[in-house]
């Protein structure tokens, strides 16, 4: 599959087969984009049942609109 | 240095006088292991009562005495057989207390959507221990997936420290799913691969 893909392909594969260890720096970019997911999807997007709000993306949206 | 690997560094400090303590005091590693899950399960009570910062500060401690324990065992030269599967065993009573406190917390507030999600992330935590632990009973090595142990503790407190355990509930279960999918195939290519040798 990795020679005939293509890199957007192969980015997702290598981000779904994770064979990477800690402290390296794909580590790292996985860890941003989990980060960014929690802190930065506004909970009332996810109905969470224990906070509320917009969150910073929602603000960010509301002022863009 | 990556940024991960720095954090690591820093945290290790105060770590490394903990680990000192408990090996100039020789406090038994196994010990060490059944307190941690002991202040886990107070965790798992404040999440249950909904009081996450409270909850994120007992998991603080209870897992400086999870992550001791293999260094004091090691400094000790009490590293046994034993010790392995008393800590495997006992963490896994650890993630599932936590689970369940939040399990019982969505439950009471009527959010039968995030009983579920919960629950599921549960089963794949735990589905992603058993996977690697089965597979290495037959193949030499299975450490892929993203989602172990480790990355879920530290999850499970951002999400209490900064109230956005749904989140959190959510990055779990997929990538624990994914983890575990990578435990299969990863174990069918080798077991396919040495067939392929044998003939």
């Amino acid at each position: 599959m990795k020679r005939a893909a293509s890199l957007p392909a192969r980015v997702l594969w290598n981000a779904f087969y994770w064979t990477y260890e800690r402290a390296t720096w794909q580590y790292d970019l996985m860890v941003i984009a989990i980060l960014a997911f929690v802190w930065l999807t506004p909970p009332d997007w996810l109905n969470d049942p224990m906070a509320s709000g917009c969150g910073p993306l929602g603000w960010v949206l509301a002022q863009l609109r | 240095m990556t940024f991960t690997g720095l954090v690591g560094r820093v945290f290790m400090l105060p770590l490394r006088l903990i680990i000192n303590t408990c090996v100039r005091l020789r406090i038994h590693p196994n010990t060490l292991t059944f307190i941690g899950v002991l202040i886990n399960i107070a965790a798992a009570w404040a999440l249950a009562l909904g009081k996450f910062v409270t909850a994120g500060l007992i998991m603080v401690v209870a897992n400086i005495f999870d992550f001791i324990d293999g260094k004091v065992a090691v400094e000790l030269g009490e590293v046994s057989q034993f010790g392995g599967f008393w800590d495997s065993v006992i963490d896994r009573f650890s993630d599932l207390s936590l689970f369940i406190g939040l399990i019982y917390l969505y439950s009471q507030l009527g959010r039968t959507d995030y009983v579920m999600i919960t629950a599921l992330a549960m089963m794949f935590a735990i589905m992603t221990s058993y996977t690697r632990a089965r597979a290495e009973s037959i193949i030499k090595k299975c450490k892929v997936g993203f989602m172990e142990r480790p990355e879920r503790i530290v999850l499970f407190m951002i999400g209490a420290f900064t109230n956005r355990m749904a989140a959190v509930m959510w990055v779990i279960l997929v990538l624990s799913v994914f983890t575990v999918a990578d435990r299969i195939i990863l174990t069918y290519r080798e077991l396919r691969d040495a067939r392929q040798v044998a003939a």
